[in-house]
């Protein structure tokens, strides 16, 4: 019997069963990340939405650094374009 | 007389035009004159510092006497300057045809309600945790009481604040945790990978630089909250003088300053006549004085009260100020 091909085969199998039992909570789990970080981004920018922030200041300085983010959580929040006149990203 | 020179920072606070800046500037004389550094801080956003002095003295520590130095902080130029920084950064990261868009933005931000006060706030909570280091006593004089209050309660929402925002993101690291252990990362062939489908994550470093601002604010503020309680270190006076508003407004502070739980260490009041006034006008504003006084007397019966009179002269330069000094701190 070929037993390293057995052994990857087996391999493979419980790869797939654990990959089975796991993906649907990986995808819930990501979302509810997914979640937290689009309600981080609307603290952080909730001022260009209107929603006033009382420590814009303080968050201003975040904003740079979550710039990278900031399409994908416009589009996700269901606006296609920028929701800013004046700041522009796509 | 007050036992003020052992404290690293004092406040003085009142209603405005009661005489804080005096006030605090004779106390600032006095604490130099005992051989200690001394740095007097004007929060107001009209300066008087310079005037008593009879110096110019602006937004940076500028020496008075041999042991005493002053500062105006102007937080206007605090803000541009904190949004200027911001501006740097940005437009590393974005294209350069939005740098119009980036100034336009920002510099809203920094006219924004709020921004120069937040700004001020960060200043004063900087200057407060480096009293004791630089120099022996850093007192401030503070704009009139209801800015002083907003000061005192800024720590604590933005301590909620940022808390609110490190919460957030620890529920979101602990998700990402959760996810590596749901088999993330670990999985061999790619086309098993359903993590794919997944949005796609920050990387360590862009959270890291998220943690490290935030806690770094966070923790000013909790030390500045910290020592605004600390009786041992800080030394908060009230000024008033003997008239109705002004008790109104002490009584009204006080009460405010108890609901965030900063103790009073003391009373002043200033610009009471003296006992030999002469003329029918200025007995009757006596007797109306006496009047006050019992007022006082019976509302701050709690809190220890210092007298300081009314001078013939301007209170204009070191001299004079010592000698209110005196009546101040032992």
């Amino acid at each position: 019997m070929d037993f390293p091909n057995f052994r990857n085969k087996l391999r493979l199998a419980l790869d797939l069963l654990t990959e089975f039992y796991h993906a649907p909570y990986r995808g819930a789990i990501a979302r509810a990340k997914r979640d937290e970080d689009d309600l981080f981004m609307l603290f952080v920018f909730s001022e260009m939405l209107g929603v006033s922030n009382p420590v814009i200041y303080y968050t201003l300085e975040l904003q740079p650094i979550l710039m990278n983010k900031f399409h994908d959580w416009h589009t996700r929040m269901g606006m296609k374009q920028s929701p800013l006149d004046s700041f522009r990203c796509c | 007389m007050l036992d003020l020179l052992d404290r690293r920072i004092i406040f003085v606070g009142g209603k405005g035009g009661v005489g804080k800046t005096t006030t605090a500037a004779a106390l600032a004389v006095s604490t130099s004159e005992h051989g200690r550094k001394c740095l007097i801080v004007s929060t107001d956003p009209a300066h008087s510092l310079g005037d008593i002095f009879g110096q110019s003295i602006g937004d940076r520590q500028t020496q008075v006497t041999h042991n005493l130095w002053a500062l105006e902080i102007n937080p206007d130029t605090e803000a541009a300057r904190h949004t200027a920084t911001i501006k740097e950064t940005m437009k590393h990261i974005v294209h350069p045809r939005m740098y119009g868009e980036i100034d336009r933005q920002l510099d809203l931000v920094a006219y924004a309600p709020g921004a120069s006060e937040a700004a001020l706030l960060e200043r004063v909570a900087e200057l407060m945790i480096e009293a004791g280091t630089g120099f022996n006593q850093v007192i401030f004089d503070t704009a009139p009481t209801g800015h002083t209050l907003r000061l005192l309660s800024l720590p604590e929402m933005m301590t909620a604040w940022t808390e609110g925002l490190l919460r957030n993101q620890k529920r979101s690291r602990r998700f990402s945790a959760m996810l590596k252990h749901l088999g993330g990362g670990q999985i061999k062939g790619d086309e098993l990978s359903l993590l794919d489908n997944v949005e796609d994550y920050p990387e360590n470093g862009q959270d890291a630089k998220i943690y490290k601002i935030l806690m770094a604010r966070q923790r000013k503020f909790t030390r500045a909250r910290e020592l605004f309680l600390d009786t041992d270190a800080t030394a908060f006076l009230l000024v008033l003088n003997q008239d109705k508003l002004s008790i109104l407004e002490s009584k009204k502070a006080i009460g405010l300053l108890e609901r965030y739980r900063v103790p009073i260490t003391a009373i002043v009041v200033n610009r009471t006549l003296p006992r030999d006034v002469d003329g029918e006008f200025m007995k009757q504003r006596r007797l109306l004085e006496e009047k006050y006084r019992d007022e006082i007397d019976y509302e701050f019966s709690t809190l220890p009260r210092v007298f300081v009179p009314l001078f013939p002269h301007d209170v204009h330069g070191t001299k004079v100020l010592l000698q209110i000094g005196k009546l101040l701190v032992i």
